[in-house]
């Protein structure tokens, strides 16, 4: 093919191009014809009864009309296909008188047909009650995400749509990053739900996802909703900090429901190796350390070998983790940030206690009173591990410790065994915290095209019947078949069928919401879903005692960590701030006055002034230090 | 002189083998530890952790039966299934006519194609606009939005080209000659001397499309259409987060486990496939890549 052909070939397509593109904007109008004529004929059944049709006559003349102007579009624009080159402006203008005319014929034609209807409603004395369902779509985690959403012909959908006027589309989205990805996605083409659960990697980002939402103008503001929800406002949202952390500008843009269960971790000591060793509980730091060495050194298990530790941990968190926390609490800095001495808020590094602190850490590694393993494993492995009985100190999550499912394996291995809590060790000062909690909670969203389609106050009324009508539907199921209300007000399955009950399998499905949507922790919900039972030689064990224990346990309000910014140099800070800790309990680093200024100055060098200077402000501006 | 050649030859074949011989444990090692971890009962686990010897006496499979078990996998698999045939089916239905259409050197624009498939071979778009277009396409909730933004790989698009290219023209313009146009020519003459690299680059779209995950997470929102990694995924968050779940429905077996039994029971079908398929990888992807 020589150039002049392949010109030509050009020339061809382009004008073949334009026949296209003419064919195509017919099309247009077709397709709009017949959505019109679809509209028309929606609205024949709806103008039968004997009210007044003129609307809907009118509505229909007007879509005549529209067709008989796109029916003279179709027609120039076929003279155009033919190549008439100077009537296509002309045309287009028309196509566009076409569809605008198209458009209000339409407009004309749903608003007359909503007449009618209510007309209709008025004919047949139904109530006031809007007779089409509005459409609320809600995204949300999962309780248990294996278990599955809950069937299309559930009966709860059923209850919404028929006493709350609502459809209800139910998406159960995926945790941590995916999910984030996925709203962030839905977000940025301007389609999040109507209602939806806010979704980080991290868990203390969450309030700031919510923040970069609403500085897109994609929320809601919900002040205007919190009155239409009086019981749900008294029971989940009643937290002044958690509504003030979702609050810009003197609106309210999140609903906080309340964090899964606070302060729900805790120190945990063998009492039958105490009792085999003749030792008491410890309650100050050096005690703790002395019972710690007992246990290494003089086989508490009494199986002759010299196989066991003081105390178990692993890494989780900044630094050396939050298992060690209670250590830096009883010298006064338990956590990153001293949120409990917020005066001259700033890192705990900075102050002259923190060294103290890694160096008691770096004795118990040392005298190898800790299991040796901990910088290395894993939080499955240190789980395994106190249910291989390796040592009798440690940080455990109270149901990850006395849960029935959990605590089985140990109990099968050593019946005997019995884990008792500790309270916070006191420090050479006098100080003792447990720990730093975060309870960042969860956080829904209402968003602004939902707000524009006046769905605010259906989502009100979902949300309050959650709390009250719905609440042990959602929560547990139905009374009498999947759980029963003994007179104190605590749930049972005595005497049901196993697989109906609320906690089998089975019935998972059913109450995916509880945890996002439904449960506040009443102590009834907790003892629902952590019940007492006996263990193997007959003692009984009641995890709710434990999570007592640590709930009166002196923690350090840290929920505010939710509004300190990520510094862009974030992964870097983090990993230099843990490493240098980590080495100086190791020993790889020597501890001393001047290698931890070198340390702090290494911090600094990595902008942690401008990192707090950040964090405060942030702090301030969210009036969460007085 | 030739017998010091021979010694290195020899020298040269064992270092070979030492080195492969490594690169193999290498290899089986981990796996072998995934499949004892799958095969260890619960209270051997928490007494002693993975043993790398198991007992023969000791295997349980009682990680696998909880996850076939599960209420939902039938359907997770079927899903699995008519996403990885489905888009197989779809992908080399597109890209086998794109390629041979290509291979044609005469084909006018030929250079502009070729330009505008590299571009987004080099220049990715992102998440957004793919997004925004499979929204508005109206494909949130259906196959086709896991299935055809992927549908046209440009690599594979590119190799089976080359390998196109590498056919006799002859052979072409033969059957041109008996009559035949183009579509006969792909079929009857093109397909049947390019089994190996249709079998290949069908290999690797069906390799693609199962193990597809991130894509249904974003475009289904209908739980009921979620494919086996996603499932597989839903079990093991809840295994561990299992000190928040109160109903644990694992008590019979540990976390590892079934990690490394949905590990393995991903991985197997494409593990059944791959040795039927594999005879034809040397001739399907290195022909492919030779030119002349």
């Amino acid at each position: 093919m020589n150039s002049r052909e392949i010109k030509m070939s050009t020339q061809n397509s382009i004008k073949g191009e334009r026949k296209l593109k003419s064919k195509k904007t017919i099309w247009f109008v077709v397709v709009g014809l017949m959505l019109s004529a679809l509209v028309a004929a929606a609205c024949g059944p709806a103008a039968l009864p004997a009210v007044d049709t003129g609307e809907v006559e009118a509505a229909r003349e007007a879509a005549a009309n529209a067709q008989a102007t796109a029916d003279a579009a179709v027609a120039a624009l076929e003279a155009a296909a033919e190549g008439d080159q100077e009537a296509r402006a002309e045309l287009e203008a028309q196509l566009a008188e076409a569809q605008a005319a198209l458009e209000t014929a339409k407009a004309e034609a749903e608003a007359a047909k909503a007449e009618a209807e209510a007309a209709m409603a008025e004919a047949e004395g139904m109530s006031a009650a809007p007779a089409e369902p509005i459409d609320i779509t809600l995204w949300s985690l999962a309780t248990v995400t294996e278990a599955g959403p809950p069937p299309d012909d559930w009966v709860a959908y059923d209850i919404i749509r028929d006493e709350l006027g609502i459809n209800l589309k139910y998406v159960i989205i995926p945790p941590g990053g995916d999910g984030e990805t996925k709203l962030n996605a839905s977000a940025a083409s301007n389609s999040l739900p109507d209602l939806f659960q806010l979704v980080t990697a991290n868990r203390t980002e969450l309030r700031n996802s919510l923040f970069r939402f609403y500085e897109l103008g994609l929320l809601a503001p919900v002040d205007d909703l919190m009155p239409l929800m009086p019981e749900r406002v008294k029971t989940h949202y009643n937290d002044p900090l958690l509504i003030d952390l979702v609050t810009f500008d003197g609106h309210q843009y999140g609903l906080p429901e309340p964090p899964a269960i606070p302060k729900r971790e805790g120190l945990v000591i063998r009492k039958d190796w105490l009792d085999k060793l003749g030792l008491e509980a410890p309650t100050t730091l050096d005690e703790l350390f002395e019972v710690a060495k007992a246990f290494t050194e003089q086989d508490p298990d009494g199986n002759g070998q010299n196989d066991t530790y003081g105390i178990g941990a692993f890494i989780e968190g900044p630094g050396v983790g939050r298992r060690f926390n209670y250590m830096f609490g009883a010298y006064g800095v338990p956590g990153v940030w001293n949120f409990n001495a917020p005066e001259n808020f700033g890192l705990n590094v900075r102050n002259a206690q923190f060294p103290e602190a890694v160096a008691f850490l770096k004795k118990v590694v040392d005298e190898k009173v800790v299991d040796p393993d901990w910088p290395t494993l894993n939080k499955d492995e240190f789980r395994a591990r106190w249910k291989q009985g390796r040592f009798g100190i440690m940080w455990e999550d109270f149901a990850a410790l006395t849960n029935k499912s959990n605590y089985t394996p140990f109990d099968e291995n050593f019946p005997e065994a019995e884990w008792i809590p500790l309270p916070a060790p006191t420090g050479p000062n006098g100080d003792a915290f447990y720990d730093v909690y975060v309870g960042t909670g969860q956080i829904f969203a209402m968003s602004q095209r939902a707000a524009d389609e006046g769905k605010g106050e259906a989502i009100a009324r979902l949300l309050e019947w959650m709390a009250t009508d719905g609440y042990y539907l959602l929560g547990f199921g139905d009374e009498g078949v999947n759980f029963i209300l003994t007179e104190d007000g605590n749930i049972s399955v005595e005497g049901l069928d196993p697989a109906e009950a609320y906690n089998s399998p089975e019935r998972q499905p059913y109450t995916q919401m509880r945890n996002q949507l439904i449960f506040y922790n009443t102590p009834a919900e907790i003892n629902a879903r952590y019940p007492t039972y006996e263990t193997i030689n007959g003692r009984t064990m009641e995890p709710m005692n434990f999570l007592g224990f640590f709930q009166e346990q002196p923690w350090v309000d840290g929920r505010a960590v939710q509004v300190i910014p990520a510094p862009d140099n974030a992964a870097d800070f983090d990993r230099f701030y843990s490493e240098g800790i980590i080495q100086f309990v190791l020993g790889q680093k020597e501890l001393n006055d001047d290698t931890w200024a070198e340390y702090l100055a290494g911090l600094d060098s990595l902008g942690a002034q401008e990192y707090e200077a950040a964090a405060k402000q942030a702090m301030e501006e969210a009036g969460l230090l007085k | 002189m030739q017998h010091t050649k021979t010694r290195d030859a020899v020298t040269y074949q064992i270092l070979v083998a030492a080195f492969l011989f490594v690169v193999l444990v290498i290899i089986v090692v981990p796996f072998w530890r995934v499949v004892v971890t799958a095969f260890t009962p619960l209270n051997i686990y928490t007494q002693q952790g993975v043993p790398f010897f198991l007992s023969p006496f000791d295997w349980t499979a009682e990680a696998f039966s909880q996850l076939l078990s599960h209420p939902l996998f039938p359907k997770a698999m079927l899903n699995s299934l008519i996403i990885t045939i489905g888009g197989t089916a779809v992908s080399l239905v597109l890209t086998i006519p794109l390629a041979y259409g290509l291979s044609n050197r005469t084909l006018p624009g030929r250079r502009l194609i070729l330009l505008f498939m590299l571009f987004t071979f080099l220049f990715q778009t992102g998440l957004v606009p793919v997004y925004l277009l499979v929204t508005g396409l109206k494909l949130t909730d259906n196959f086709l939005a896991i299935i055809l933004p992927p549908a046209v790989s440009v690599y594979n698009t590119l190799v089976m080209m080359s390998f196109f290219e590498g056919i006799p023209q002859e052979l072409k313009e033969a059957a041109r000659l008996d009559g035949a146009n183009e579509l006969k020519v792909l079929l009857y003459v093109i397909l049947p001397l390019s089994k190996p690299i249709v079998l290949t680059i069908g290999l690797f779209y069906a390799v693609y499309f199962w193990n597809e995950f991130f894509t249904p997470i974003l475009y289904l929102n209908d739980n009921d259409l979620m494919p086996l990694p996603v499932l597989l995924r839903n079990i093991l968050i809840s295994a561990s987060f299992n000190e928040y779940v109160e109903f644990n429905a694992f008590s019979s077996t540990s976390i590892e486990s079934l990690k490394a039994a949905g590990v393995l029971l991903t991985m197997l079908p494409m593990l059944v496939v791959y040795p039927w398929i594999q005879r034809y990888f040397t001739k399907g992807t290195l022909l492919g890549g030779v030119k002349e």
